[in-house]
């Protein structure tokens, strides 16, 4: 079915992560009880059949206490993993040469381990505190994203607020930032990023967008008038569950974490849940599909929230959802091939959108509607938009065209942001010029 | 069309051109695949075009094929752009594509921009997969240069250690260690005929991730290599396991046996794919 990426041991912990725990629990007591763990070391031992098992077997009962099992003996062929204090590491290496026990040091001094992996953590803290020393040219977690946007709303409270639409179905906060610089219920341009948690690079490009608007401010003109008459919202994770889970479980998770009776089957393609054009032919039926539309139109909260939020703002101006990847930039219609009736107008303002990205590094992405340019979609968030009265609908297909595709090097992160930057700048721009 | 990559600036000497040199087409007789017959029903008006979109699926289609035959993870192409091309539908819904695209190399370097020009012909057959394909290309790398890098790429391999059980290429953040280069592009080699044999006139697959990498001792000193692959398909956005066993050595043809899991099985049903291939000879003078 589903397609998870190797590395992880199946359910449960992976050896990595038991060790990492292992290790933090080690820092605790450490830090609580001034454990001393110099010249301790981790031994890895293959038991090779039953008889070599009981033989590490009776060293666990051995009194007084020799070893600590960071991985028990269980079965022969599995290996073990024993701490040995650095008072015992004569005995316990003679008493498994003796035996004929082959073992390897995975460790070679607790503590020198300890003392690195706390001056991190510590580092990473200290870092935190701001966003000019959060990297922008990596990608987070969603504890880091959710930390930085405190921090970001903190730094810049004069012109960015943080509003809670909603929360997810595994109960997650849904956070717009709100960029305003005044006014009550100004014309207001919408941007998400992140509807499909896999798409890593579109999360990272937001958070690089939030940065440069409000940098921006105050210093480039464009921008400037832009917000001086109106609001931007960016929805950064618009699907904090189905991003959790690239991080914890699989990288390439698409859909968000919504369960139902009778299907064994996760999630929700939530960009096939919107009310215009559900249920046709560009979704799919069957819960176990990455295109699943759910089983109703905004059966989703996160899809919920957006609708609730944008419908009771009721002026939104223009609409910017972004995905990756392919290189395109498209507006409505997904579900039908039928062209909307300003499509001449959108088709010219994709087209200089375009222009004004590649100009930046040289990057070639096509433009048209998404049906006939990319494929039939339907419940789609632009279409949905585009019916509501937002006229400028635009979805973004970030970089590339397949080669790293969902796995988009980090350090193409700045790149791409910078010559989306460019594309939506000219989309806003004409939103600004063209007041409706 | 849009070329990949912007040309050069105005002055300066031009861009030396892929010589279009006349080499014979690259014959394949696909098993299976019949010429389309009957009438042709359907053929787009010289002003509108095919769909842009059946350029783009055949030249991906003729590209996979020509990446599997020519055998060399050095020699890989990707699609630059497509420049023209004509299609026509017959009365059995069966689809016949002539085009003409610029290729560039998989593994292109900074500022590299050697762009192949190949013409194809890729008949799809109603919505089946294994699309026949016809292609020539320009010679994007000199012969002796594509075998030395592949003889590089053997080397490599070779001396890589078999801990790559449980690495993922590329990692969850896009990095492919400079080491494991080598693993990727062989992979991708491999994949090529997977990706080949599944597309269809409306499925197109990329690699998105690679796992489970094995690495056996063969007698002769071939690459002997066992990975699973998890394939994208685009249009219904699924990602398909693949499991894959090559067998390569430079200059001789590569063999491969591939085993994927069906494309979104139902609930309570389950299937596979199989196919295997070997490629012919290598051609001489490609």
């Amino acid at each position: 079915m589903q397609g998870t990426h190797g590395g992880g041991v199946g359910p449960g912990l992976s050896p990595v992560d038991r060790r990492t725990l292992l290790v933090c629990s080690f820092i605790l007591a450490a830090a609580l009880g001034q454990m001393n763990f110099t010249g301790d070391q981790v031994l890895r031992v293959l038991a090779k059949n039953e008889k070599e098992l009981s033989l590490l077997k009776e060293l666990e009962g051995l009194k007084p206490q020799k070893v600590d099992f960071w991985r028990g003996p269980a079965r022969p062929s599995l290996p073990v993993d024993m701490r040995v204090p650095f008072s015992e590491l004569t005995d316990v290496k003679a008493y498994l040469g003796s035996h004929g026990l082959a073992y390897s040091i995975m460790i070679k001094d607790v503590q020198v381990l300890l003392d690195e992996e706390r001056e991190a953590m510590a580092k990473s803290r200290r870092l935190e505190r701001s966003t000019n020393s959060f990297s922008y040219s990596s990608y987070h977690t969603l504890e880091e994203i959710y930390s930085w946007i405190d921090n970001f709303v903190t730094e810049h409270s004069d012109i960015v607020s943080k509003i809670r639409i909603g929360h997810s179905f595994e109960n997650r906060s849904i956070l717009v930032l709100k960029f305003s610089t005044g006014g009550s219920q100004r014309g207001a341009i919408w941007i998400d990023t992140g509807i499909h948690s896999r798409e890593w690079i579109t999360h990272a490009t937001g958070i690089w967008t939030a940065k440069k608007i409000v940098s921006e401010y105050g210093k480039d003109r464009s921008l400037t008038n832009i917000l001086n008459a109106m609001d931007i919202f960016m929805e950064i994770v618009t699907n904090p569950d189905g991003f959790a889970f690239t991080h914890s479980m699989n990288r390439l998770w698409r859909k968000n974490k919504s369960t139902r009776p009778g299907s064994f089957c996760i999630g929700v393609d939530l960009n096939r849940n919107w009310k215009s054009g559900f249920g046709g032919n560009g979704s799919n039926n069957n819960p176990c599909s990455e295109t699943y539309r759910g089983p109703s139109p905004q059966s989703e909260p996160e899809v919920a929230a957006i609708v609730d939020f944008i419908t009771a703002h009721g002026n939104i101006k223009a609409l910017i959802s972004i995905h990756s990847y392919s290189q395109m930039l498209m507006y409505p219609y997904g579900h039908s091939l039928e062209p909307v009736s300003n499509q001449k107008e959108l088709s010219k303002l994709a087209k200089d959108a375009v222009r004004a990205l590649s100009e930046v590094h040289g990057i070639q992405y096509i433009y048209g509607s998404i049906s006939t340019t990319l494929y039939v979609a339907s419940g789609i968030t632009v279409d949905w938009a585009y019916d509501n009265g937002i006229k400028y609908s635009f979805s973004f297909e970030l970089r590339d065209t397949g080669h790293y595709g969902f796995l988009l090097p980090a350090s193409q992160i700045i790149p791409t942001a910078q010559e989306t930057w460019m594309a939506i700048r000219t989309i806003m721009e004409h939103t600004q010029n063209h007041p409706y | 069309m849009q070329p990949r990559r912007p040309p050069p600036p105005a002055p300066g000497p031009p861009r030396p051109a892929a010589p279009l040199l006349a080499l014979p087409l690259l014959l394949l007789a696909v098993q299976g695949a019949a010429a389309p017959t009957g009438p042709e029903a359907a053929e787009w008006r010289p002003d509108t075009g095919p769909p842009h979109g059946l350029l783009r699926q055949a030249a991906r289609a003729a590209l996979h094929f020509l990446n599997f035959r020519a055998g060399s993870p050095s020699a890989l192409r990707v699609l630059a752009a497509v420049q023209e091309g004509r299609a026509r539908i017959n009365a059995k819904k069966e689809c016949t594509v002539d085009l003409v695209f610029t290729t560039e190399h998989y593994n292109s370097e900074e500022g590299e921009e050697r762009l192949g020009k190949c013409s194809a012909r890729v008949f799809f057959r109603n919505q089946k997969p294994r699309p026949a394909v016809n292609v020539t290309c320009a010679r994007l790398m000199e012969k002796t240069k594509r075998q030395q890098e592949d003889y590089r790429l053997y080397k490599q391999m070779k001396q890589l250690r078999n801990p790559l059980d449980g690495v993922s290429i590329p990692d969850s953040h896009g990095h492919i260690d400079p080491s494991l280069r080598p693993v990727w592009e062989l992979a991708f080699l491999g994949s090529s005929y997977v990706m080949w044999e599944k597309t269809t006139r409306f499925l197109h697959y990329y690699m998105a991730q690679l796992s489970g990498v094995k690495q056996w001792e063969t007698n002769d000193g071939a690459i002997d290599f066992d990975y699973t692959v998890l394939l994208h398909e685009f249009s219904t956005q699924e990602i398909i396991p693949c499991r894959i066993h090559l067998v390569w050595s430079p200059g001789k043809p590569l063999t491969v046996k591939y085993h994927c899991q069906e494309l979104l099985a139902p609930e309570d049903a389950s299937g596979t794919e199989e196919g295997s291939a070997v490629a012919p000879t290598e051609l001489s003078n490609f």
